[in-house]
């Protein structure tokens, strides 16, 4: 069975708790992503921020919002040697598209990947990345 | 002029119908590389959508004998193109949903026009 670093993509993009919702925004819509890790300047992990945190803020000032202010304190451990089962069922119970990958190995609060509900939905499909056209199999 | 839908939405959805199975709505947001389905029915109207979280509630069944109508939520919120996006947008931050299915003005209609995407506000955030 599957384990969550079989799916996960390794690596974050991150901020800093400081930087502004503008800032944030920008990461998002360059790197096309749908969250954000905020890490302090020593790589420990704060929270992540959600493209529903900045979507909240339509119509408010931006550039006076910081990224501590809005993010979802981390509060949740997912270790890479998980079950995909485990990180399903937290995905479901707290409502979140995305879990924050820590290994203990790699020191406390320290991210080494991120696994979204996509990567989850991508191996349910069975389908392999970059081959769709010819594996998808279309009834006629 | 208060800006409306009809600026950050995309023309056009994705669809698939009621009787789909789950593994061909995986498939079919793995390929075209989005994270929602519109369920339809018979006559192209709005039954639901699926999102890539609702796909989880699937997993560990049998993906081909589960149905899309068997996991879609359902579709209850109309956003035509003349909503004022304002509007559009609390609406979606309030019920934490990424996709709301654009339909057509016409009265008691609800033909599929187009999605509004958190993704597109974002863009639409980060370039003001």
């Amino acid at each position: 069975m599957a384990r969550v670093c079989d799916l996960m993509h390794r690596g974050v993009i991150y901020c800093y708790p400081e930087d502004n919702a503008k800032e944030v925004a920008k990461i998002m819509a360059t790197n096309q992503i749908r969250a954000v890790v905020v890490m302090d300047e020593s790589g420990e992990v704060w929270g992540l921020i959600s493209i529903m945190e900045l979507v909240g803020l339509y119509g408010k000032e931006l550039e006076k919002t910081k990224a501590e202010e809005i993010m979802r304190p981390y509060k949740i451990e997912v270790d890479p040697q998980w079950s995909i089962e485990g990180a399903i069922a937290l995905m479901k119970r707290k409502k979140i598209d995305q879990l924050i990958i820590i290994d203990p190995h790699a020191g406390p609060k320290r991210p080494v990947g991120i696994l979204t509900s996509f990567d989850i939905v991508q191996y349910m499909s069975g389908l392999k990345i970059g081959h769709y056209e010819t594996q998808l199999k279309m009834k006629s | 002029m208060s800006e409306t839908v009809m600026s950050l939405m995309r023309r056009g959805a994705i669809t698939c119908a009621e009787q789909t199975s789950i593994r061909e709505v995986a498939q079919i947001m793995v390929v075209n590389r989005i994270r929602y389905c519109v369920v339809v029915n018979q006559s192209h109207e709005v039954v639901g959508i699926i999102s890539a979280r609702s796909i989880l509630k699937a997993f560990g069944k049998d993906l081909d004998q589960t149905k899309a109508k068997d996991i879609l939520l359902p579709y209850t919120i109309s956003i035509t193109p003349s909503t004022p996006l304002k509007e559009a947008i609390e609406l979606m931050s309030k019920r934490k949903i990424e996709h709301l299915v654009v339909v057509s003005e016409r009265l008691g209609s609800k033909a599929v026009l187009g999605i509004l995407h958190a993704s597109d506000i974002v863009v639409h955030l980060a370039g003001d």
